[in-house]
C-alpha cells in the first residue's frame, strides 16, 4: 500500500516538476527574446530622457558636464557655458533624479571613457535626506546594468534583491516599452527638443497664492549612503583632476535658515576644497515670478541669467585658483 | 513578508517543497513554524499578541465545550472580551482618545489621558475575527473544541490567510489540518495559476493605478472635479485588484498544499444591486458579519424599523472594522443607506423600469443596473480612500461643482493604467457572462493555459510596478 502511494506520489511529483520546468523554460525563452529586443531598441532611441542618459554615458565628449535633477536640466544652458568658457558643454541632468546616487553612476560611466575638464553638480534642499524614493529612482539606470558594469554598484543600492531581479532580461526595461517604442519612431517629432541636454521652459510663473516663507532650520536625519556617495563623487573628480563646482540654484520662495542638507554639503565641499556656490536664497531671484515657471524652476529668461552668472563665477574661481597656484 | 516580494517567493518554494517531503503527521509543525516566521518578518514582537489570543481562545473553546449552559456563555463572553480588548487597545484606543481630546478641547479642557505610541499589528482585525468565529461556533455547537493546541494555533496563524484573510470558519479549515494532502497535479497547477493571476492584478493593475490615485488624492485640493472622478474610478479598480489579488495569492498558495480556502470575491463590479455587491465583495467578512452580528440582531425577520437599525449597525461596524477613522465609518454608513434606499424604492424602481420599457430590454436594463451599482460603490470609495472626512467632503464638492481637463501623471502611467483596466474588464466580463466559451486560462489543450500564464508573468516583468509596496488591506 505504502509502496503504491509512494510510487503514485513520485509520478505526480515528476509530472508536476516536468510541467513546471516546461513553464519556466517558456518564460525564460520569451523573457530572453523580448529582453534582448528591448535592449536593442533602447540603445537605438534618438530622443527622450532615456536617450539623453545614454548619450551622456556613452557618447558625449564635452569638456563641461552638468549634473543634477530637473533644476539642472531646465536651468543650465550649455550654449552659454560654451560661449563664456570656450569649452564644449553637455547638460546630463535628469528630471526626478534628486540624489547624487544617479549622478555618481553617470559620472562613472563618463570617466570610464574620457575625463571632462569641468563638472557642475546642482544639488537641492533635502538632497541628503532619508527619502526611500531616491533608491527607487535608480530604476532609471537599470537598462545599463548588463552593458555598463561600472554602474552596478550604484544600481544594486536600489534593493538587496537587485542582482536576482536582473536575472530577467526584460526587468531592466520595466515600464519603458512606451518610451522605447515612441522614441524610436521617426514620425513623431519631439515637442521640446533638447539643446545639448538642456530643456528650457518658456512659461512664466502664475501667482496663485500669497508668498510663503519656509522654515528650513529643522535638523532632519541624513542618509549616510548618500553622504558617502557624494564624497565618492568628489573623490572621483579629484582623482581625475576634474574641476568640480557644487551649486544650489535659486528658489522662488523665501526660507528662514538654511536647509540641513545644504549646510552639510557646504561643509563637505569646504573639507574637500571644492567650490560651493549657494544661490538658493539669492535676493536677485527671490520672489521674481518673471524669472520662474514654478517655485522650483527658472524659466528660459531666468535660466539665461543664471547660466551667465554661474559661468562668471566659474571663470572667477578658475582665475583665483590659477593665481593661488602661481 | 509581502506576497509580492522575492522573500515570499523563496519562502513559498522552500515551505511547499518541505511540506510534501515531510510525513503528513509532522506537516502541522512545519506550517506552524513557517507561519510564525512569516508573521515575525513584519514586527517580531507582535507575535506575542497573536499568542495571547490563541491561548485565550484555545482555553475558552475547551471550557465552553465542557461547561453547562450559563458558564458556556460566560466563557464565550470572556473570549470575546479578550479579542475585542486587543483590538480596542491596539487599533481603536488612540482614535477614541483623539476624539475625546477634540471634545474636551471644545469645552476648553485638556485631555489628561495619554496616547499610546504603538504600531498597529499587521492583519490584527483578520486573525482576531477568525479566532472569534471559532469560539462562537464552539458555543453554538457547530464545531467541536480543538484539543490539539498546535492545530488550533495553526488555524489562527495559517500563513496564506494570516494577515489579510479570507477570514475562515473552523468548520471549513480546522479539519483540513488533520487530512492527508497528497500532491495532486490539479491542486498544484490551479494554485499556481491563481497566484500568478493575483500577482498580475496586484503588480500590473493595482500598483500602477495607485501611482495616479495617490498623486491625486494626496493633493486633492490641487485637482479639478474631472481628475477626481478619474482618480475615484481608478481607485475602485485599484482596491479590487489589490485585495482580490491578495486573496487569490492566499487561496492559490494554500491550494498548492492541498488546502481549500473560501473564495473572497466573485466579480463584484458586475453586481446589479448593492446587496448583490456585498454578496460578491470580501465575502468572508460579509458572511462573518451576517452570521455573527446581523442574524443575532434579528436579521430581516423583525419590524422594518428594527431592520433599518440592524443594517446600519452592521455596516457602520463593518466600516469601523476597516480602520479607526471617521472616513471608514462614513463609508460603512453610506453602504448601509444604499441598502435601505434600495429596499424603500424597490416598488418605484420596478414601476419605472416597466414604464420606460426597460423591462422589455433586459440587456440594456442589466447594463444600467450594473453601471449604477458601480458608480454608487465608487461614490462610497471616496470616503474610504480620502485622507480625512474634510478631504472626502471637499472631493465630493469638487466632483459636483468643477470640471476641466484630466490631469495625466506622465503619459505612460495613464496608458498602462487604462490598458490594465481594459484587460481586467475583458477577462472578468468573459468569465462572468461567457464562462462556458473558449478559455485561455482553462483550455483543455494544456499548452494554451501555459502560454497564457507565461504571458501574464512576462507582463509582470514588463509593465509591473516593481516597488509597489504593501497591500491596502494589510493596515486593517
Amino acid at each position: 500500500m505504502i509502496k503504491k502511494i509512494n510510487s503514485r506520489t513520485g509520478k505526480v511529483l515528476a509530472y508536476c516538476f516536468v510541467q513546471l520546468a516546461l513553464f519556466v523554460a517558456i518564460v525564460v525563452l520569451i523573457d530572453f527574446g523580448i529582453g534582448n529586443l528591448l535592449q536593442h531598441f533602447y540603445f537605438t532611441m534618438k530622443r527622450g530622457t532615456q536617450y539623453r542618459t545614454t548619450y551622456a554615458i556613452e557618447k558625449t565628449t564635452a569638456d563641461i558636464i552638468i549634473f543634477g535633477s530637473s533644476r539642472a536640466v531646465h536651468q543650465y544652458d550649455p550654449l552659454i557655458f560654451e560661449e563664456r568658457l570656450k569649452l564644449s558643454c553637455y547638460n546630463a541632468g535628469r528630471d526626478g533624479e534628486e540624489s547624487t546616487l544617479y549622478h555618481y553612476a553617470v559620472l562613472k560611466g563618463i570617466t570610464k571613457r574620457y575625463t571632462p575638464k569641468i563638472v557642475i553638480l546642482d544639488l537641492m534642499n533635502g538632497e541628503l535626506g532619508n527619502q526611500l524614493y531616491s533608491y527607487d529612482r535608480l530604476a532609471s539606470l537599470s537598462p545599463y546594468y548588463h552593458t555598463h558594469p561600472e554602474l552596478r554598484s550604484i544600481i544594486d543600492l536600489r534593493s538587496k534583491h537587485e542582482t536576482l531581479r536582473k536575472i530577467s532580461s526584460i526587468y531592466p526595461f520595466n515600464s519603458l516599452i512606451i518610451s522605447i517604442f515612441t522614441n524610436n519612431l521617426n514620425a513623431r517629432k519631439e515637442k521640446n527638443p533638447d539643446i545639448q541636454g538642456y530643456l528650457p521652459i518658456q512659461s512664466t510663473k502664475i501667482i496663485t497664492k500669497a508668498l510663503s516663507t519656509y522654515d528650513k532650520t529643522e535638523q532632519y536625519d541624513l542618509d549616510s549612503i548618500k553622504i558617502s556617495v557624494l564624497k565618492l563623487f568628489i573623490g572621483e573628480c579629484n582623482q581625475k583632476k576634474i574641476k568640480l563646482f557644487i551649486i544650489c540654484s535659486p528658489y522662488y520662495e523665501k526660507e528662514t535658515g538654511t536647509d540641513y542638507s545644504i549646510v552639510n554639503i557646504e561643509k563637505i565641499a569646504a573639507s574637500k576644497n571644492i567650490d560651493f556656490f549657494n544661490f538658493g536664497q539669492d535676493s536677485f531671484y527671490l520672489k521674481r515670478p518673471e524669472l520662474f515657471c514654478d517655485v522650483l524652476h527658472l524659466n528660459k529668461n531666468g535660466a539665461t541669467i543664471f547660466s551667465n552668472t554661474v559661468a562668471e563665477k566659474i571663470m572667477l574661481a578658475d582665475k583665483s585658483r590659477t593665481t593661488l597656484q602661481h | 513578508m509581502l506576497f509580492n516580494s522575492l522573500h515570499f517567493f523563496a519562502f513559498f518554494i522552500i515551505v511547499t517543497a518541505i511540506y510534501y517531503l515531510l510525513p503528513y503527521k509532522l506537516r502541522w509543525i512545519l506550517l506552524l513554524a513557517a507561519s510564525c516566521y512569516f508573521y515575525m518578518a513584519f514586527v517580531p514582537v507582535y507575535i506575542l499578541i497573536l499568542g495571547f489570543t490563541i491561548v485565550v481562545d484555545y482555553i475558552a473553546g475547551l471550557c465552553i465545550e465542557n461547561a453547562q449552559q450559563k458558564k458556556r456563555k460566560l466563557f464565550l463572553i470572556c473570549s470575546l472580551f479578550a479579542n475585542i480588548g486587543v483590538l480596542a487597545v491596539f487599533k481603536y484606543y488612540n482614535f477614541a482618545n483623539e476624539n475625546l481630546s477634540s471634545l474636551l478641547h471644545y469645552f476648553g479642557v485638556n485631555n489628561p489621558v495619554p496616547f499610546l505610541s504603538i504600531l498597529l499589528p499587521i492583519g490584527l482585525s483578520f486573525h482576531t475575527f477568525q479566532a472569534m468565529s471559532y469560539t462562537i461556533e464552539v458555543y453554538r455547537g457547530n464545531q467541536k473544541a480543538e484539543r490539539h493546541f498546535g492545530i488550533y494555533a495553526l488555524y489562527v496563524m495559517f500563513y496564506p490567510q494570516l494577515v489579510a484573510g479570507p477570514i475562515e470558519r473552523p468548520q471549513n479549515l480546522l479539519h483540513q489540518f488533520r487530512e492527508k494532502h497528497l500532491l495532486q497535479y490539479n491542486n498544484f497547477a490551479e494554485g499556481l495559476k491563481l497566484m500568478i493571476w493575483g500577482l498580475f492584478k496586484k503588480i500590473v493593475i493595482a500598483d500602477r493605478l495607485s501611482i495616479y490615485v495617490n498623486t491625486v488624492y494626496n493633493n486633492a485640493d490641487q485637482h479639478n472635479g474631472t481628475t477626481l472622478i478619474v482618480a475615484t474610478l481608478f481607485f475602485s479598480v485599484q482596491i479590487y485588484c489589490d485585495f482580490s489579488g491578495y486573496s487569490d495569492i492566499a487561496i492559490g498558495a494554500a491550494r498548492v498544499m492541498g488546502f481549500k480556502l473560501m473564495s473572497n470575491f466573485k466579480r463584484p463590479y458586475f453586481s446589479k444591486s448593492i446587496s448583490e455587491f456585498w454578496q460578491r465583495w470580501h465575502i468572508s467578512l460579509s458572511t462573518w458579519f451576517k452570521d455573527y452580528l446581523y442574524f443575532p440582531l434579528g436579521g430581516n425577520k423583525v419590524s422594518i424599523k428594527r431592520w433599518c437599525f440592524n443594517i446600519l449597525v452592521v455596516f457602520i461596524i463593518s466600516g469601523f472594522w476597516h480602520g479607526a477613522n471617521w472616513t471608514f465609518i462614513l463609508w460603512g454608513a453610506i453602504n448601509g443607506f444604499y441598502l435601505l434606499f434600495a429596499r424603500f424604492t424597490q416598488n418605484i424602481r420596478t414601476k419605472l423600469t416597466s414604464l420606460t420599457g426597460l423591462s422589455r430590454l433586459p440587456k440594456i436594463n442589466l447594463f444600467i443596473q450594473v453601471v449604477i451599482t458601480w458608480l454608487l460603490t465608487c461614490f462610497a470609495w471616496i470616503f474610504f480612500r480620502a485622507n480625512s472626512t474634510k478631504d472626502a467632503f471637499e472631493i465630493v464638492k469638487k466632483i459636483f461643482s468643477t470640471g476641466g481637463a484630466v490631469f495625466t501623471e506622465g503619459s505612460s502611467v495613464m496608458v498602462f493604467s487604462c490598458a490594465g483596466v481594459l484587460f481586467l474588464f475583458l477577462v472578468e466580463f468573459k468569465r462572468h457572462y461567457y464562462n462556458g466559451l473558449f478559455s485561455l486560462s482553462n483550455n483543455t489543450n494544456r499548452l494554451i493555459p501555459k502560454f497564457y500564464y507565461c504571458l501574464l508573468v512576462i507582463m509582470i516583468l514588463l509593465v509591473g510596478v516593481a516597488d509597489g509596496g504593501q497591500f491596502i488591506y494589510f493596515q486593517f
